[in-house]
């Protein structure tokens, strides 16, 4: 069972890694830059701070399970912790693209709509994942 | 050294749970909902998305401070999350130096003082912890 849950902490720390490299492309997609123009230059300047820091909490999680692995598994009272606190933050994540953001602004494209289904499909395995790593420290299946 | 480090990662939660309160109070304040009225509505779900997630990530570090801070001084990875918060913090004083608008900031001059003292605060903090000796 370790084993499994390694690689899956190693294809998740993947996955963080391509949503790091995907989030310089996102701002383009959705034309931040244009659509944010008519913000004073406070919140404009807010917008951009709040987002960089989701994009720091989210470096730090793809730092977390690439290189602590053993930490992650370690089935101490700290890792459940942790487990438990990115589970909370990607099952809103999840949420909130089902049933929170209006996408219809986006453009269709098909690239966008492929983009859109990766995403989808990411943050479900790491909701997933998460919860059942959360399951493992707090001693399930050991 | 460690006890009396302890007291220092229990401020920092106090000093996150007042950060917690002010963002609630700049909301209104800033007119965070009038400024965005007229923007797209993706835009403004992603606005209030971000500052949410912000608020839940500093609210758990006050919640780890306050209730766990020997977490923070362990070897490992509690160097490594004292890192990170040192990092976040002191690049949160660059922004507001370096990035905020010069004539807003003048505008508040009061508030971008005690801000920056309190962003520097922190990251003295969790710079002390990763680095302080076990």
């Amino acid at each position: 069972m370790k084993e499994l849950l390694n690689d899956g902490l190693m294809f998740a720390g993947f996955g963080f890694t391509m949503l790091v490299i995907a989030s310089f492309w996102i701002p383009k997609i959705l034309g931040w830059k244009e659509k944010l123009l008519g913000l004073t230059p406070l919140m404009r300047e807010l917008f951009w701070t709040y987002a960089a820091y989701v994009f720091a909490s989210h470096v730090f999680f793809m730092i977390l399970t690439l290189g602590f692995r053993d930490w992650l598994l370690s089935g101490t009272p700290a890792a459940a912790v942790m487990c438990g606190f990115i589970l909370f933050w990607w099952t809103v994540r999840v949420y909130l693209q089902f049933f929170g953001f209006d996408l219809a602004e986006v453009k269709d494209t098909r690239l966008n709509r492929i983009a859109k289904h990766l995403l989808t499909l990411l943050f479900l395995y790491l909701m997933i994942f998460f919860a059942i790593l959360l399951w493992w420290n707090l001693g399930g299946a050991r | 050294m460690t006890l009396d480090f302890i007291l220092f990662l229990r401020l920092a939660g106090l000093i996150c749970v007042g950060l917690i309160v002010a963002n609630f109070v700049a909301a209104p304040r800033l007119g965070y909902a009038r400024n965005l009225a007229g923007s797209d509505k993706l835009v403004r779900q992603i606005f209030y998305v971000h500052c949410a997630y912000i608020v839940f990530l500093i609210a758990a570090l006050a919640l780890l401070c306050l209730g766990w801070p020997e977490l923070l001084l362990e070897p490992g990875m509690g160097r490594v999350m004292s890192g990170f918060f040192a990092l976040f913090w002191a690049s949160r004083v660059v922004v507001q130096l370096t990035y905020y608008d010069k004539m807003e900031r003048r505008k508040e001059r009061f508030w971008d003082v005690f801000f920056l003292i309190v962003f520097l605060s922190l990251a003295v903090i969790f710079a002390a912890a990763t680095l302080i000796e076990r």
